[in-house]
């Protein structure tokens, strides 16, 4: 009976003893906790920087505590990075120390980081006070922290625009996804519309010759580098199936026989030719041995590409060939495009070209059959012919929510080579995407290396998770009207949209935007300039092509410009209701030397010439807006380079008066300025 | 004779080996190293407005120094980046050469540039001092 209970109350001890130990488990773990020993180290940390002695107590007294960010509106996101980053909002802690350090300025850091918290743009575990589960360096972390090489992916999360502030590489990366056409075979919240440049393939057959085809299938990008198809690693046994389906494609009739009728014309004159070449400023958008913008095909080799007839047909109407295109519709005569096109056959030819690379193909038509599967197969369709998806789906896989995908869920196939990480997995599938498996379609780029970077950063910034409304950055773009009617057509016809914008659209190879332009520049200038448009800043390869626009046209154009894209906060006349003194323009013209404005524009003789000359200033431009962009060269478009002097209006008003004085010689005196 | 040869030459293989690995490595950890963000900000933002006349090394020689006169600082200099305070560098920027006492013709930025943007700028001309030969 003793022994029993004895017995009974050494079991009661051990048990109680177990408990206690239990118990103890959790408070000696946190005792433990890495980030009491942080939080220790800032304290002295703090101390040692502190400037008063009050300061010092104050980072001494600080209690050991996790701290936390709760957003309740953001998804209900709970941040804890502070618990151990607490000097992330504290001037005194710049320059210091991981994990001490002060948080670099960004347009939201320090202002927004309450309503942003953290993971909100550098993804991790919000929740975790473990350094490993916060920053997701274990294996299979829901959510790794960003690594700093695609930071801007953070930025992305929100600013879903193509361009964002502040963050160069993301919106290279989101442009370089647009030129390379991605969108056409994968899903991307936005870009639903997105509609590939590729030529729609509707004239092979009169356009160029077998050879030739299989020579570009073979790799594109070594017939024409500006190209943005990739290689698709055909075998030769495909590029034959695909040759000669496209050229069994039918041919639309009207193109056929313009082409048929223009390659019977006689031949150019090649020196006239490559004079009216330069002229044009085709290099605006083509490059001749790489020397141009760029944005549309390599013209070197030009003659080897396409036949005499459809040269002539295509220059002298663009169009009709290809609706999508970006080339506008010039003023060419007949025997001017026949000049054109002989100087392309005399210069702008591949000399090592193989005898008959544009020989016609006689269509095979079973290997014709076989090269439509293929053309279907490979996704060629998804740019070339987007009519044939008539599935719902998309070629290839979504990207929504690739930014927020677990390593764990990659297929690293046999890249042993890899980190298992989401950033080392997409870069290596832009690299080369084919190298994962057997069997995957994804042609490769060529991407060069920061490229690469540039995109991962791009497609890490599709999130999983809308963002909440009250989270949407505020659009700072202004939207203006594309006319319609018979504006709208010679819009079209010149395609101003390829090079200016206009609002928020149009492209960005002119530094002038549009969308003011009528409270810019004068009406007559502006006419002469449509009809002739001269050199206005020659240090730029890409000027305005000289399209030889009739006067009546240029007259329709600048009153439409003159009347629809204007500022009323321009003011026509600056001067009205300011001071006589506000005009006198040789302060004026002692201002204009003190601030340097000679350091980067010519007036006369003198005078650098990164700017727009001076010389004719009256002659072009309008008072009112030389004075607000004198105020503010930034508003007219945000990274001019004409730094903001913080002129007085006053100065600002005397500059405008000088360069008033300034006219083309032979102009006459405009009324708006006084000298 | 013949063995040491043999010896010789395997060892001048196994030397040229072992180089081409440690070139690789070295390669791939250079392309590794990213700018921390304010370094690639404070450098997007030289490169825009400052490069046409300081040059992309900062030697002063950009495609527009030719044509100034006084020619633009060379700050790539390792004895100038050592004269200069940091306060004093942002400061030049700010108020340019007519508000240091120096060539107007370098404009002030402090109207143009946010005083982040202009540390950053900083930063940034701190990395292109010339290391020495």
């Amino acid at each position: 009976m003793k022994t029993d209970s004895f017995r009974l109350r050494r079991v009661f001890a051990i048990t109680s003893v177990a408990f206690l130990f239990t118990l103890a488990i959790s408070p000696a773990k946190n005792y433990f906790r890495e980030y009491r020993s942080i939080q220790e180290q800032f304290r002295k940390l703090g101390a040692s920087r502190a400037h008063s002695l009050k300061d010092a107590k104050t980072y001494q007294n600080r209690p050991v505590a996790i701290s936390q960010i709760w957003l309740r509106d953001f998804g209900n996101r709970v941040d804890r990075c502070t618990t151990c980053h607490q000097g992330v909002a504290d001037p005194a802690m710049a320059n210091a120390p991981e994990p001490h350090r002060l948080h670099p300025w960004t347009a939201h850091t320090p202002g927004d980081s309450d309503r942003m918290g953290c993971t909100s743009c550098h993804s991790g575990e919000g929740l975790a006070t473990v350094r490993g589960d916060a920053h997701g360096t274990t294996a299979d972390s829901s959510s790794p922290l960003t690594p700093l090489a695609n930071i801007e992916a953070g930025c992305g999360r929100c600013h879903t625009s193509e361009a964002v502030p502040q963050a160069a590489l993301l919106s290279r990366g989101r442009a370089l996804i647009t030129k390379a056409g991605c969108y056409a075979c994968h899903s991307v919240r936005g870009h639903e519309q997105f509609r590939s440049e590729a030529p729609p393939l509707n004239s092979v057959a009169v356009k160029t010759g077998g050879e030739w085809v299989r020579q570009w299938l073979k790799n594109p990008r070594a017939m024409d580098p500006n190209s943005s198809m990739p290689n698709f690693q055909l075998d030769t046994q495909q590029i034959e199936e695909l040759t000669h389906y496209l050229f069994s494609r039918p041919v639309n009739p009207e193109l056929a026989a313009k082409v048929a009728a223009a390659s019977q014309e006689a031949p150019g004159d090649a020196v006239s030719g490559k004079k009216i070449f330069s002229e044009s400023r085709c290099i605006t958008c083509h490059t001749v041995e790489g020397k141009g913008n760029g944005s549309a095909p390599e013209l070197s080799k030009v003659a080897s590409m396409a036949s005499r007839g459809w040269l002539l047909a295509f220059i002298r109407d663009p169009h009709a060939f290809s609706p999508e295109t970006r080339m506008p519709r010039y003023h060419f005569s007949d025997s001017e495009s026949r000049d054109l096109v002989a100087y392309f056959e005399t210069e702008l030819k591949d000399f090592d070209a193989p005898e008959g690379i544009l020989d016609p193909l006689h269509v095979n038509q079973t290997l014709a059959e076989k090269g439509a599967k293929a053309f279907r197969g490979l996704g060629c369709f998804a740019c070339h012919d987007p009519a044939q998806g008539t599935i719902k789906e998309k070629f290839g896989p979504d990207l929504n929510g690739l930014g927020d995908k677990r390593a764990a869920s990659l297929d690293f196939g046999r890249r042993t080579d890899l980190a298992r990480t989401l950033p080392a997995w997409t870069a290596a599938k832009l690299m080369d995407p084919r190298s994962f498996s057997a069997g995957l379609k994804m042609p490769n780029y060529g991407f060069k290396n920061e490229d690469v970077q540039a995109i991962v950063t791009a497609l890490l910034s599709l999130g999983s998770k809308p963002v909440p409304e009250a989270y949407h950055p505020v659009s700072h773009g202004t939207s203006a009207p594309i006319p319609g009617g018979a504006i709208g057509q010679l819009v079209q016809q010149y395609r101003c949209l390829s090079c200016h914008q206009i609002g928020t659209q149009g492209g960005d190879i002119s530094t002038a935007p549009l969308t003011f332009e009528g409270s810019k520049v004068k009406r007559d200038w502006l006419v002469n300039y449509l009809m002739l448009s001269f050199t206005i800043r020659p240090i730029l390869e890409e000027r305005m092509p000289i399209f030889r626009i009739p006067k009546d046209e240029a007259e329709k154009l600048a009153d439409a410009i003159e009347s629809f894209y204007v500022n009323p906060a321009i003011p026509e006349d600056p001067f009205a209701g300011r001071p006589a003194s506000d005009q006198n323009a040789s302060e004026g013209q002692r201002l204009y030397v003190a601030n340097g404005c000679r350091a980067c524009h010519i007036i006369g003789p003198s005078g650098g010439y990164y700017g727009p000359p001076l010389t004719d200033t009256s002659t072009r431009l309008k008072p009112g807006w030389v004075f607000k962009w004198l105020k503010d060269p930034q508003a007219w478009r945000a990274d001019v380079r004409c730094p903001n002097y913080g002129l007085t209006d006053t100065d600002a008003l005397r500059i405008t008066a000088y360069l008033e004085t300034l006219r083309a010689p032979g102009a006459q005196k405009s009324s708006g300025g006084k000298g | 004779m013949n063995r040491t040869l043999i010896v010789a030459l395997g060892l001048v293989l196994l030397a040229g080996c072992s180089k081409k690995t440690k070139e690789v490595k070295l390669a791939a950890t250079a392309g590794a190293a990213p700018l921390s963000y304010e370094l690639r900000l404070g450098k997007d933002t030289y490169q825009h407005y400052c490069m046409l006349c300081h040059g992309e090394s900062g030697a002063g020689d950009g495609f527009n120094a030719f044509n100034l006169d006084p020619h633009p600082r060379d700050y790539s200099d390792p004895a100038f980046q050592k004269k200069k305070t940091d306060a004093e560098l942002a400061d030049a920027i700010r108020r340019g050469g007519a508000g240091v006492g120096l060539s107007p013709l370098m404009p002030p930025w402090g109207h143009t540039l946010t005083d982040a943007q202009i540390n950053q700028v900083v930063l940034y001309l701190r990395t292109l001092e010339r290391k020495p030969e």
